[in-house]
């Protein structure tokens, strides 16, 4: 699961090396090309890449549903997210199923005037459709806040691995080799299960494992960078260290981070999808899909009715889907190797 | 060799250290420091204050950090990884029965992702940009995207549960039948064929995920290797297709592909934690998970910190065979 940025960087070259090298390689070539990637305007990219266009379109629509598809959907059908209607479990206690009726007072038969449910109930006989639209928002506060967090880690350190070399690059580079040869998804769990549960918890886990592949590629691109003429010439002309990096060498990174970036969070999604369906996650009531599908498999009854866990378990491959597209059409549209230079 | 298997074994000691202090960090001095007792986690949430007291004496949780942690990896280096005062069992008789199960697991899981991913990567590799590359690319990006929880129970309802009741998608079938068990694990000494049988569906689970990541390596190794000199060579003293991948192609790709088998053994023992539980098979992964939802602190932290030991260790182990096999990757 934490693998899969790794698997992407390298879903265009030899598996972890080749962006450097490549990069390494390129350093003699010091003239400053006509056109970088952001030159050639979000707009051509569009145009160039359906993928790109239609994963985008869906990514925004996915974020738009985040902020208000829970509590439109609870205002709709009026079904707040953690109210528990008894009427909506038979008396053995298996849940109504898709487009199913509450049942009525005895509990023989579907009430036509009863409460619908459009993605049926789950074991507590609360709405599945609501709380998979809330479990979105927790899904995406989480990872977009570990994939925040994670980058400004990964540049910080990236940079600094990168730019000034020697010891500290050293150091550094050891520390993403270290990391990189941990199991991260075991650590992870045990830092989830020493820190206990809670949504800023659960960013904070998400974050420490996920700096170390932003930090390898911000390395590579300021290495790339930082022998070029327009930076010599910068620092012949008197700039400072700071200006260097925030004016010269942190824009360079603005594609690579927005691919980097992308992957992070659909990774970030899984993790703590997987998090949460351990119990080490944001603690219940608030819905999370990885609570909604733990509750389903480990009781048995996804056996009996398959909604349960196709609900959960359709919004996380879409959102990753969606997410993983996204970061392959960009990559595809921004990263031709040469827009580092 | 030997001054490479030196260097191997005591860059692998170092790791091993190196792994064991994070999860000390993690299960002792962050609980610490944020406040909760680890002594009072260890013993469990039913645990009297004399208990409590005993346990706290037990791990020198009253003494400085310096010496609980020396004190800890002299546990370590002496198998001694906590005691269950849930289970009344020393965590470590606990790991050691679930081994068996989770071998066995990794390593069917491992065969069936080369299996997998060899046949697939090759052929995307071969005709990049051609169809068959474009539907692989597909099926990729859909294995990367599924998550291992959700995968296991899947196969699981559709090739276990369903034939077992008579259905299957949306067919009924005349009889019930048995393709695959629903759960359990059957011993390779016992009878090796059920072995497998139990096994299939839950490596199956690891197996895809991991395998649409090895899809995506062989073909770009594939791809670079095309660009060579020696595969044109190869090409223009007549050797045929077939050779050139089996003889000359394989023996440049498999040394990468089995330094990533030994990077991957720790994802796979990550996704082993979910699938066992979906499978009922008694391993590391189930006894984690159980010790998790029972809050037995002590078995779930020795047992992340017994199986990040154990990755570390293959990982070690699978570069010094493959120092063995391949001395250019003697550095």
């Amino acid at each position: 699961m934490s693998r899969t940025p790794d698997a992407q960087a390298a879903s265009g070259a030899t598996p972890g090396l080749a962006a450097e090298e490549s990069v390494d390689l390129a350093v003699g070539i010091t003239e400053v090309p006509e056109r970088t990637a952001r030159s050639s305007g979000l707009r051509a990219v569009l145009r160039r890449n359906r993928l790109v266009t239609c994963a985008g379109a869906v990514t925004l629509l996915l974020l738009v549903l985040a902020v208000v598809g829970g509590p439109l959907a609870a205002s709709i059908t009026g079904h707040p997210p953690n109210r528990q209607y008894n009427n909506a479990l038979n008396p053995e206690g298996v849940p109504i199923g898709a487009f199913e009726r509450t049942y009525n007072a005895a509990g023989t038969a579907h009430d036509p005037n009863g409460q619908l449910f459009v993605l049926g109930a789950d074991l507590l006989g609360r709405d599945q459709l609501v709380r998979a639209l809330y479990g979105l928002r927790t899904s995406f506060t989480i990872a977009v806040g570990g994939a925040i967090l994670a980058i400004l880690g990964g540049i910080a350190l990236g940079v600094t691995a990168g730019y000034f070399g020697g010891f500290t690059d050293a150091v550094i580079s050891r520390a993403i080799e270290a990391t990189l040869a941990f199991p991260t998804l075991l650590l992870g769990v045990g830092l989830a299960l020493a820190l206990g549960p809670g949504m800023l918890n659960v960013i904070l886990v998400i974050s420490i494992f996920g700096w170390y592949y932003p930090a390898r590629i911000v390395r590579s691109v300021t290495i790339g960078v930082r022998n070029l003429q327009y930076i010599e010439a910068a620092t012949s002309v008197g700039a400072s260290v700071p200006r260097i990096l925030f004016r010269h060498i942190l824009p360079r990174l603005y594609s690579p981070m927005l691919i980097a970036g992308t992957s992070v969070v659909a990774a970030n999604v899984l993790f703590e999808a997987g998090l949460s369906y351990l119990g080490l996650g944001v603690p219940p009531p608030t819905a999370t899909w990885g609570q909604m599908l733990s509750d389903a498999v480990g009781s048995g009854y996804y056996q009996i009715d398959l909604w349960l866990a196709i609900v959960p378990g359709a919004c996380l491959v879409i959102v990753v889907l969606t997410l993983n597209l996204l970061g392959d059409g960009l990559r595809d549209a921004l990263d031709h190797r040469d827009s580092y230079l | 060799m030997k001054q490479y298997v030196a260097k191997r074994i005591g860059a692998g000691i170092i790791q091993v250290i190196l792994v064991s202090t994070i999860a000390w960090v993690l299960f002792f001095l962050i609980a610490d420091l944020t406040g909760a007792s680890p002594a009072a986690r260890v013993a469990g949430k039913n645990a009297s204050p004399a208990v409590i007291q005993q346990v706290s004496e037990r791990l020198g949780t009253n003494r400085p950090y310096i010496v609980q942690y020396l004190n800890y990896m002299w546990n370590l280096l002496h198998g001694d990884f906590g005691y269950s005062y849930y289970q009344h069992r020393s965590v470590i008789s606990i790991l050691l029965p679930a081994l068996e199960t989770t071998a066995s697991l990794v390593l069917v899981a491992v065969i069936l992702w080369l299996l997998i991913s060899i046949p697939f990567g090759l052929l995307a590799g071969l005709h990049a940009g051609g169809i068959s590359d474009y539907g692989i690319r597909v099926l990729v990006v859909l294995g990367i995207s599924v998550p291992v929880f959700l995968l296991a129970p899947m196969l699981n309802y559709l090739f276990a549960y369903q034939p077992a009741v008579g259905q299957f998608l949306f067919f009924t079938l005349p009889e019930p039948v048995t393709i695959f068990p629903v759960d359990g694990y059957v011993s390779i000494t016992t009878d090796p064929f059920e072995w497998l049988r139990h096994l299939i569906l839950p490596a199956m689970s690891i197996a895809c995920i991991t395998a649409a990541l090895y899809v995506r390596y062989i073909r770009a190794l594939t791809m670079e290797n095309l660009g060579q000199d020696y595969v044109r060579t190869a090409l223009a003293k007549g050797v045929r297709r077939r050779r050139l991948i089996a003889t000359h192609m394989s023996k440049n790709m498999a040394p990468i592909v089995v330094t990533l088998i030994g990077l991957d053994v720790g994802v796979a023992l990550g996704g082993v934690l979910f699938v066992e539980n979906v499978f009922a098979l008694p391993g590391l992964g189930y006894v984690t998970y159980q010790a998790i939802s029972n809050l037995d602190y002590a078995v779930a932290s020795g047992a992340i910190t017994f199986a990040a030991i154990v990755a570390v260790t293959m990982n070690t182990l699978i570069d010094i065979a493959q120092g063995a096999l391949d001395p250019r990757t003697r550095t």
